[in-house]
């Protein structure tokens, strides 16, 4: 069952990211190579996370965060076409608020919590590797909350299960493009044999 | 009377979401490369955690890396190449 949704997310990321390609890459002929390495990598990750078609949280998110940013606005509409229901939920200034209000309420809670654990906690050595193994869940749960888009207002359950799709998918993605590299190398080799 | 009912709701709420961690984190440390060398289940959720994010890291190291090499070769992308190309990657 898997490998036959895997199929079906392999043959629709690369159908989007040939099209992406062929609309920012023929615009200009002569860009530098900086510059077309970006929309290369660009036109893959909208294209990884359109593909999904909505059913993930992070491809949602990759979009949105994407769409904020006015060069790119262009190409991602052309991508998803018109009535492309993704929109930035906020303004930049509107989310930094946000995330601002939401950090010091849970500054606010940690703090008390902490506070009633020391009361609670017996002799400190019984407890100390208990307490130190949940911090270090509690601070590597951060870390991955950062790498997942979106991950940041995701619960623990939706994160790890979100994860595990994005991983699945990223796999796709070095795949195709892998083996894009692959094809290109053999192409390049065969072209100057022709010519010599 | 109301606690002890409120009480016990949230430890079968919580019972229930926890075996359904368990369950994704066992999907998760199926994926992972280094996990999957080691022999047996007992694998910490910290462990769990620091392969999964190190995993995406290099994932992402590798989608970099690829959209470089591919901006040096795609420098001159004549049609008949580009068509050859498509036809290759939908197989």
């Amino acid at each position: 069952m898997k490998m036959h949704t895997s199929s079906k997310l392999r043959k629709e990321f690369i159908k989007k990211w040939v099209k992406g390609l062929q609309i920012c890459c023929s615009s200009k002929k002569n860009m530098d190579i900086l510059e077309r390495k970006k929309k290369i990598k660009l036109c893959a990750d909208i294209a990884l996370a359109s593909a999904k078609n909505e059913t993930t949280l992070w491809s949602i998110a990759l979009i949105s965060e994407a769409k904020k940013d006015d060069e790119n606005k262009i190409l991602v509409d052309n991508l998803l076409g018109p009535e492309s229901r993704f929109k930035p939920r906020m303004t930049n200034r509107q989310m930094i608020a946000c995330h601002k209000r939401v950090r010091s309420k849970k500054i606010l809670k940690k703090s008390r919590h902490v506070c009633q654990k020391m009361k609670k906690m017996g002799p400190p050595k019984s407890n100390l590797a208990a307490y130190i193994a949940k911090k270090l869940v509690k601070r590597r749960t951060q870390v991955l909350k950062r790498l997942v888009p979106g991950g940041e207002s995701m619960d623990k359950f939706s994160l790890i299960k979100e994860a595990l799709d994005y991983i699945l998918s990223l796999r796709i993605q070095v795949d195709v493009m892998r083996t894009l590299v692959n094809a290109n190398e053999v192409l390049n080799q065969s072209d100057s044999k022709i010519y010599n | 009377m109301s606690t002890r009912r409120s009480r016990s709701r949230q430890s079968t709420a919580s019972r229930i979401s926890d075996d359904q961690i368990n369950d994704l984190v066992s999907k998760l440390q199926q994926l992972l490369p280094e996990i999957r060398s080691h022999r047996s289940d007992k694998v910490s959720a910290s462990k769990v955690l620091q392969e999964t994010c190190n995993y995406i890291r290099s994932l992402h190291r590798d989608i970099d890396s690829l959209s470089d090499r591919l901006s040096e070769l795609l420098e001159n992308t004549d049609p008949t190449q580009a068509s050859i190309i498509r036809s290759l990657l939908m197989q």
